[in-house]
């Protein structure tokens, strides 16, 4: 009986088929605009989260920030107040942490730039430099590839060594085809100084992370990073006693990211922050920037959702409108399948079920629209990162989703809309006394 | 005598009741019809004949009196209950045909069957034997308006036998019709009345055709003037 109303349905809609899709029109406006606009926050959500977490998900970052002045008077006479020895970061406070939380943090990534500098034999053979003062977990966090020896460890941080890792792009200039794993390199830094570095290990020089090198200037002449121990850098710049300013926690992949952010916040600030006047720690992750991303794309998609109802609504009483005509018209066939012993429930049924055939052909078209109109976006959006953003590209993984909870919501909504705006004309049908629709013309 | 398949005993219709225009159509009609008999029943336009004739059909209510149908009082019964009856034990054949266009002969002679409460098995078959006794096999396929006149109805009347009722209560099913159609559909009736025993109550304004019946019932202003024939039947 269903199955044969379901026929039925399609016969008589195929028999107008201009009227049917204008009829339509509404609705796969409406469910498409639902479709495109959750495939698209869909396909962002997951290209943010892949790159992000490519790009190290797994952090919780802090730095220490200043306490501005909650109201405007205060304002008024505040100055933004100067970092004294004891506001910065230690490395006391750092283990204290690892200590207290074993479970989430792995490590500390942090690094500080020092001095630019040079290595130099002759007028024809030198390499520019810019020395840095790295952790392992920083380079480990920064992803770099290393073609030939090691990066950087703990133990090199720990004894404060005087290590080093290169760009391999610098490596071939300067050493050609000699090995420079264990060479020892003299850097004259900007300030005088001179370092005696080892050379432990050369890493890929990568433009998604350093940016592409500057053409204009001679190869010779381009700056690459040297990576030295963090504790080391801080000995040789005096600053041993001077803590951080900022610095990247490493947190397990098993533990809670929104959890560690927190445990790290209280630490720091219920601890060793909270007589301090003038500054504070302040910790994010990434997966709250995720988050906050997350709250825009849902206050979108819902807005258009809301506009879409409007379609929705507007289809509806269209789909309500050509059932009112249809059962006019046909009030003859109603009569005649009424005298041949069609109940008046059946004949509501016959009804509501053209009504939702109607709407969910509409929401099928509608929801194919949705995923097209994704994916082109989808595709438009991967060409200008390509083209834009080309540096960045090969660490954003551009994934479209059309999201299969909206789909089957459409569908149900369809349907929905077919039973709220098919029923009235349905039991109008119903309620026709089977002599007078027996006798219209 | 056994129990009469139609019983009408003093059946009133009235229009408008209870308004300035009150219109009575039947005015007390009574009226026995049994098992196995060809009435027909014959009036000028107006004369109260289609009245009774939806009456008799259970698509109406008669205003007062009483109606058995099979010895049921089918004017105390739920308007689901009429239904059924309708499907199950009366057959229709109308002047128009009032096949659906959008179905094909053997869909349009299965639409009783969809509305059945019973299930019956090989629908399909059913329907093609039914078509087959009309001589519409062959057009099984085509749909109302790839068909004459004359092949409507026959289909139409396949379709008013296909759940084997107590009767067939056929409204002028030659009015839209030529003569010679309208005769080979008259021997369709005949034939039916004849080999499957059927009953069968033809209502129209042709004295012509209704001479060919075996019992003809008059009607005029809402009565019965005449009632020629009597309750016999031959086969």
């Amino acid at each position: 009986m269903l199955f044969e109303n379901i026929k039925e349905a399609l016969t008589s809609i195929a028999s107008n088929k201009m009227r049917s899709v204008l009829t339509m029109l509404g609705i796969i406006i409406g469910i498409s605009a639902v479709i495109t606009i959750t495939t698209i926050g869909n396909s962002i959500r997951s290209t943010l989260n892949s790159t992000l977490n490519s790009l190290g998900g797994n952090m919780v970052s802090a730095y220490v920030q200043a306490r501005y002045p909650e109201t405007d008077e205060e304002y008024e006479t505040w100055v933004y107040p100067d970092m004294d020895e004891d506001d910065y970061v230690t490395d006391e406070m750092i283990q204290g942490l690892l200590e207290a939380y074993p479970e989430e943090f792995k490590g500390i990534a942090t690094s500080t730039f020092y001095q630019t500098g040079q290595i130099k034999e002759n007028s024809e053979k030198y390499a520019n430099l810019s020395v840095n003062g790295a952790t392992a977990e920083y380079l480990e966090y920064m992803k770099l590839n290393f073609v030939c020896g090691r990066s950087l460890t703990k133990a090199d941080n720990d004894g404060e060594k005087n290590v080093c890792v290169i760009a391999d792009t610098m490596a071939k200039r300067y050493f050609g085809k000699t090995n420079p794993l264990g060479q020892m390199i003299s850097v004259d830094c900007a300030n005088g100084q001179s370092l005696d570095l080892v050379i432990v290990g050369v890493y890929e020089y990568s433009n998604a992370i350093f940016g592409k090198e500057d053409t204009t200037i001679p190869e010779k002449d381009r700056v690459t990073c040297l990576y030295a121990p963090y504790n080391y850098i801080q000995k040789i710049a005096g600053n041993e006693k001077q803590g951080m300013e900022y610095f990247d926690l490493i947190v397990d992949t098993t533990a809670d990211i929104q959890l560690a952010t927190q445990h790290a916040d209280e630490y720091f600030n219920e601890n060793w922050y909270a007589d301090n006047k003038d500054w504070y720690i302040y910790t994010y992750n990434m997966q709250s920037q995720l988050g906050i991303i997350d709250t825009v794309i849902n206050v979108v998609t819902v807005a258009i959702s809301a506009i879409a109802a409007i379609s929705l609504i507007v289809g509806g009483v269209g789909v309500m409108n050509i059932m009112l005509v249809s059962i006019t018209e046909r009030t003859r066939e109603i009569g005649v399948r009424m005298a041949l012993g069609a109940k008046r429930k059946t004949i509501r049924l016959q009804f509501v079920i053209e009504a939702i055939v109607l709407c969910i052909i509409g929401g099928i078209i509608g929801i194919t629209i949705g995923i097209v109109n994704g994916a082109l976006l989808g595709k438009v959006a991967d060409m200008i990162i390509q083209s834009m953003y080309s540096d960045y590209a090969q660490y954003i993984i551009m994934s479209v989703h059309p999201s299969p909870k909206a789909i089957c919501l459409s569908l149900f909504f369809s349907m929905l809309i077919g039973v709220f705006f098919g029923y009235y004309p349905a039991n109008k049908a119903s309620k026709m006394e089977v002599i007078d629709a027996l006798r219209y013309e | 005598m056994s129990e009469p398949v139609i019983r009408m005993q003093n059946i009133i219709k009235r229009y408008y009741v209870g308004k300035p225009n009150e219109l009575q159509i039947l005015n007390g009609i009574s009226l026995d019809v049994f098992a196995n008999e060809f009435v027909s029943i014959v009036g000028e336009s107006g004369s109260g004949k289609s009245t009774l004739m939806n009456i008799i059909g259970i698509l109406d209510r008669q205003t007062e009196g009483q109606y058995f149908l099979e010895g049921q009082d089918v004017n105390l019964l739920s308007d689901d209950v009429r239904s059924d009856i309708r499907n199950r034990r009366i057959g229709f054949v109308f002047q128009n045909f009032n096949l659906l266009p959008r179905a094909n002969a053997l869909k349009n002679v299965m639409i009783p069957l969809m509305y059945g409460t019973a299930s019956v098995k090989n629908q399909k078959e059913r329907a093609m034997e039914m078509l087959e006794l009309v001589g519409m096999a062959d057009r099984a396929g085509h749909r109302p308006n790839e068909l004459s006149g004359g092949q409507k109805q026959r289909v139409a009347i396949a379709r008013a036998m296909i759940n084997n009722p107590a009767i067939i209560l056929a409204d002028e099913p030659t009015g839209a019709l030529d003569s010679k159609t309208g005769h080979m559909v008259m021997d369709l009736f005949h034939k039916l009345h004849e080999e499957q025993g059927k009953t069968i109550v033809l209502i129209t304004h042709s004295q012509e055709l209704a001479a060919e019946t075996q019992r003809i019932v008059t009607i005029r202003d809402g009565n019965v003037i005449s009632d020629k024939g009597g309750t016999a039947h031959v086969i």
